[in-house]
């Protein structure tokens, strides 16, 4: 399948959409600094632009017949060129528009939200540099160009998570994602030179059309290695553990991150690569374990924390593995369709997550239930269908795009992937509603005046429109699900057979609701104890709560292994072994100067006695010759 | 080698600059501190345009060597002043003309014997230039001498911690290697018959047997690798780093640790091709253990310019590693990473400079919170942080890139290994920065005040060519290309022919096949 040339309008649109939040960026580091509320104003317009520029290239593509592609060479190196171009398909179409509503949102929101910050200006800079570079990121059309950024959305991913630098966590938290992604990114790395050098193409549409000179083991080889980038991007099991720090960012940072830029990033990089990947079973294999790990470990995670954004961010990496799990077991329009579902209302419960932490500056749910959380009725309405959407009941997103996982699924020839999916539905529904109920019937709550802050400010109005903007995506966008696989069917990806209605279909709403109804048993009933089942047992929720204890084991073989161990190593060496050499050196060059000083001592004897002794040789010399 | 005469002596001018400033400054009297940084910033800016000018008219399309100036020196000897610049000199002016310029502006709150500082400067720089220009083996060896010998005094008088070792410890390693290099030049020569230093006559009509270049190519790679700093001769570097004043560090890893690369680039691998095969996968393998020993030392140190200095070794194996991959992505990569890690290393001496100028202490565990107090010095420290790590979009990263892509191609071992090292490459600088620019503010810092305009503007021009080279690496790589591209042509011609029982016959392939 060769790609056509992207037409000019197009073109000049996609490269719009990508470089007006650049733009915006320069012009607010280099100029904008100190005038905050114009930093705010060129942020928010030029992704209002980019979202324009996006939505119209899907419309004008909405029915194309083939991806279509555009390269100019940016870089050349002999024989090497590095290109940059866009690549438009369905995918990139949709991932262009989720990503820039869903920034074009958060900008909204944060207009308000972070109203009177210092770092106002700072903030949407870093902003723009986000949306830039995710949306680079999504149009490229070769592996360099998608690393390049994938890089930069990190990058802006560090400098977001760690915006309030002046907390140490936050700054921790951000070196944290860095580092722990940029582990998964080396791999890629790897990954992408093997694609490279003996693939001897980094093209996307190349590599999914089986156009390069791999053999069937380095395929499953490059293509680990990739997986590991999205491992760590999407923060699967095992590098997981920066997600849930990354909340320390402002809460708009949170939901940016956890819908459709930086973890959407991974799973977007395999959707992308879905062709390739497809190529080796033992790939996909791997996926589906990892997926499922990571899906059911967070889920477990979030059962017991008390923390609204951890839980929420628990259940980003569990539904990310759900994706995974998705795109593993073959199902390439249902792991996508979950992705943009999940964007819209993973953005929705963070958002209204923070309208509450904002009025009660705690994190704590249970505290935020006792203070009376529920009178904030329009958020805790808003978090309600979020948390509705994410459980899967109809007819809420969550709902259409979980159903289709779990038909995929079901038509996977192991049935342990089915029930460990289900096992995650249930889940899913018990934590978000042990969150609601904790919040909505708390036991007791404390009398006061009504915190509501319905519309008090300008501000505050945009933040409850971007509020009700989503919940009704929300509860519309499910109804696309047929238009949505209708676009994306031409993108190569391998035929999904139609799912008959099977018994599936029935389980997991059935569970879903069961998952809802203990919740309410556990928190929401008058005489509840407000205390889970895994909690009960002591060691098994001390082993969710701290996570399984992965941060543990990374902070040891960082200290240990690393810091205390080889880099130690190496500076003893350097102050020991090296120096030492050198001072070796430095002492006989010192004792030679010596020696050759004693020789011209001013001691007559022993020069009297040499000399003598030199005559007498050159005599016997003389004598002999 | 192709030369193309230059239509004006635009190198000659550009060192006549350099005497002019150090001449006006030795002239003026002594109290005249003002007028002496004023000379100073004239002389450095002329420089810098002048440098501009020669990069940005370099003939992309001609290749080769350009504004090539020659007048017989000391003809009996053989001696020309013959100067020139190909793809790869030329991006080095590019960056001394940076630091130079930079490192002036940097110093302009300098109050001790400033005169001499400054007269001293110029001198340094002339032999930087002057270095990155000649093209005959005798000149090569003085301006290297006479860029080296500033620096003694340069730190003892104006450094700090540990100046007198420091600089000693400095010196005595230059100077032994510069005792390798002489005796590598007179061996090459006197066996070449031909009585002429000059490189391209050298490189055109001299054949050197496969054992004359091995033995030049290591005396050469020991010799200017120690000013490299190639492990495991780097330790000079170090500690030459933190006791030296600011402008002197900036100009030290910046331009001074790019001259050992370029005298290895220059004279060994232009004129020893055989000695670089033949030695590569030693160079690769010092490399490689210099990009990973670099950073982890650098993990364990509690000053902030020892933290730098490591650095620097680790990136300097990148370059060294590019060299050595033999290709033409390794070698651009090396060349770009040259002058992407000397704008990059002076980026981040120049704000350590400022953080110390103004709390006096480079401990890392006493400094904190230092972005609410001085925003702008702890944004290009930052600045220069991601570059280090090798952010995209920032210049290094298109340099490491390269030579990655590069050493893939000839050691996949080593590259696998020097890639991972990027992860704690990236631990360890933004622990550095975490502990000195975020966190809450340290109360003794509270007060101290950010730069003003005159102080900031040095730093935002290192910046802006950071983030400018990031952005349309390009630029660069054309230029880089020009010379690359035909070195490596000769080294395949080289390769290919391997077998040919004539060395003589190598040789003339391989300048058959330069432009």
């Amino acid at each position: 399948m060769f790609a056509d040339p992207v037409p000019i309008v197009s073109l000049y649109l996609a490269w719009s959409a990508a470089l007006i939040p650049l733009a915006a960026f320069g012009v607010i580091m280099v100029f904008l600094r100190r005038v905050p509320r114009a930093a705010a104003g060129v942020s928010l317009c030029s992704i209002a632009l980019s979202l324009i520029f996006a939505v119209s290239l899907l419309v004008r593509h909405w029915h194309m017949e083939g991806p279509l592609e555009s390269t100019v060479a940016w870089m050349v190196s002999g024989d090497f060129e590095i290109p940059v171009g866009v690549l438009l398909d369905p995918l990139s179409l949709v991932m262009l528009v989720t990503v820039a509503f869903i920034a074009f949102a958060v900008q909204l929101y944060s207009l308000g939200y972070m109203a009177g910050d210092p770092g106002y200006a700072r903030y949407f800079g870093f902003m723009s540099l986000f949306a830039w570079a995710m949306i680079s990121l999504v149009l490229a059309p070769n592996i360099l160009q998608l690393f390049i950024f994938w890089e930069l959305v990190g990058l802006s991913s560090y400098l977001l998570i760690g915006f309030w630098y002046e907390k140490f966590s936050a700054s921790r938290a951000g070196k944290k994602a860095f580092v722990m992604t940029r582990a998964g990114d080396t791999l890629f790395f790897w990954g992408w030179l093997i694609l490279l050098v003996w693939g001897g193409t980094l093209s996307i549409l190349d590599l999914n059309n089986s156009a390069h000179d791999l053999s069937g083991a380095m395929v499953t080889v490059s293509a680990l290695l990739v997986f590991g980038g999205i491992i760590g991007k999407s923060a699967q099991f095992p590098l997981m553990t920066w997600l849930p720090d990354a909340m320390e960012g402002p809460t708009p940072v949170s939901a940016l991150l956890h819908s459709a830029t930086m973890v959407a990033a991974g799973v977007f990089l395999f959707g992308r690569l879905f062709p390739f990947f497809s190529q080796s079973d033992v790939v996909m294999t791997v996926c589906l374990s990892v997926g499922t790990i990571s899906m059911l470990m967070s889920a477990t995670m979030a059962m017991v924390s008390r923390d609204i954004k951890q839980v929420w961010a628990y259940s980003t990496i569990s539904q990310l593995g759900f994706m995974i799990m998705a795109l593993g077991a073959g199902g390439y329009a249902a792991g996508i369709f979950h992705l943009t579902t999940h964007a819209g209302f993973k953005a929705l419960l963070f958002l209204c997550a923070g309208v509450l932490i904002h009025a009660y500056e705690t994190n704590d749910m249970f505290e935020i239930g006792r203070a009376g959380g529920r009178r904030m009725k329009l958020a805790v309405l808003c978090m309600t269908a979020g948390a509705l959407a994410l459980s899967g009941i109809w007819p809420f997103s969550g709902f259409f795009s979980k159903e289709e996982i779990m038909g995929v699924l079901a038509a996977a020839d192991n049935p342990v992937w089915l029930i460990c999916g289900l096992a995650g539905v249930f889940l899913t529904a018990y934590y978000s509603f042990r969150l609601i109920f904790v919040i909505l019937l708390p036991g007791t709550m404390a009398p006061g005046a009504v915190k509501d802050m319905h519309a008090r400010s300008y501000g505050d109005l945009l933040i409850y429109i971007v509020l009700v903007m989503l919940t009704a995506l929300t509860l519309v966008l499910g109804f696309f699900a047929e238009s949505f696989h209708e676009a994306l069917g031409i993108s190569g990806a391998a035929p999904e057979g139609a799912h008959a209605f099977s018994w599936v279909h029935v389980v997991s709403p059935v569970l879903a609701v069961a998952g809802i109804v203990t919740a309410w048993a556990e928190f929401g009933r008058k005489s509840s104890q407000g205390t889970g089942f895994a909690e009960r047992i002591g060691p098994v929720g001390r082993l969710f709560s701290s996570r399984w204890y992965l941060d543990y084991l990374y902070a040891r073989i960082a200290d240990r292994l690393l810091d205390r161990g080889v880099a130690e190593g190496c500076r003893k060496n350097e102050n020991h072994v090296i120096e030492g050499i050198i001072g070796m050196i430095n002492g006989s060059v010192i004792r030679a100067g010596r020696m050759a000083a004693g020789w011209h001592q001013a001691m007559i004897q022993t020069k009297l006695m040499a000399l003598f002794a030199v005559v007498f040789g050159l005599i016997l010399i003389l004598l002999v010759v | 080698m192709e030369l193309h005469a230059a239509q004006f002596p635009f190198l000659s001018l550009l060192l006549l600059i350099c005497i002019a400033g150090l001449a006006l400054v030795l002239i003026l009297p002594a109290k005249s501190n003002a007028a002496v940084k004023w000379v100073s910033a004239v002389c450095s800016g002329a420089a810098l345009a002048v440098s501009v000018f020669l990069f940005a008219a370099y003939d992309r399309a001609a290749g080769g060597m350009q504004f090539v100036e020659q007048v017989e020196w000391i003809p009996s000897l053989g001696i020309t002043y013959l100067n020139g610049i190909d793809g790869f000199g030329a991006p080095m002016l590019l960056l001394t003309g940076i630091v130079f310029f930079t490192g002036v502006l940097s110093m302009w709150e300098l109050d001790y014997r400033v005169k001499e500082f400054f007269a001293l400067f110029i001198l340094l720089v002339t032999g930087v230039y002057g270095m990155f220009m000649a093209l005959d083996l005798f000149f090569i060896f003085v301006w290297f001498d006479v860029s080296l010998l500033p620096m003694y005094l340069l730190i003892v008088i104006w450094g700090s911690s540990a100046r007198e070792y420091g600089a000693m410890k400095l010196t005595l390693y230059l100077l032994f290697g510069s005792a390798l290099i002489l005796p590598g030049i007179i061996y090459l020569v006197s066996s070449s018959g031909l009585a002429t230093f000059s490189i391209p006559e050298l490189v055109q009509n001299a054949r050197f047997s496969d054992f004359q270049q091995k033995i030049a190519f290591l005396l050469f790679y020991i010799g200017f690798g120690i000013l490299a700093g190639v492990w495991p001769f780097h330790t000079w570097s170090p500690p030459g780093h933190v006791a030296a004043p600011t402008a002197v560090s900036m100009l030290h890893a910046g331009v001074l640790m790019k001259i050992g690369a370029f005298g290895i680039l220059r004279v060994g691998m232009f004129l020893c091709p055989q000695g670089w095969i033949y030695w590569s996968p030693l160079m690769a393998a010092l490399a490689t253990i210099g990009i990973v020993y670099g950073v982890m030392v650098g993990l364990r140190q509690t000053d902030l310019k020892f933290v730098i200095g490591y650095s620097s070794v680790s990136h300097m194996g990148i370059v060294g590693l590019g060299f050595a991959t033999m290709t033409v992505d390794g070698i651009n990569g090396a060349v770009f990473q040259m002058f992407a890690h000397g704008i990059m290393t002076a980026l981040f001496f120049s704000a350590v400079g400022h953080f110390y100028d103004r709390t006096h202490t480079r401990e890392i565990g006493e400094l904190g919170g230092l972005s609410r107090v001085m925003p702008a010095a702890s944004g290009y420290f930052i600045i220069a942080a991601l570059a280090g790590i090798g952010v995209p979009c920032l210049a290094s990263f298109w340099a490491e890139l390269l030579v990655f892509i590069g050493a893939f191609r000839s050691y996949p071992a080593l590259a696998f290994i020097s890639v991972s090292v990027l992860v704690v490459n990236a631990l360890f600088m933004l622990r550095v920065v975490q502990k000195t620019c975020f966190g809450p503010v340290n109360e003794r810092w509270a007060n101290l005040g950010d730069m003003t305009f005159s102080m900031g503007f040095p730093r935002a021009v290192l910046a802006a060519a950071i983030v400018g080279f990031g952005l349309m690496p390009f630029l660069m790589y054309d230029v880089i290309q020009t010379a690359a591209v035909p070195l490596i042509n000769g080294l395949s011609t080289l390769a290919d022919q391997a077998d040919a029982d004539s060395v003589n016959t190598i040789l003339s392939g391989l300048t058959s096949r330069l432009p």
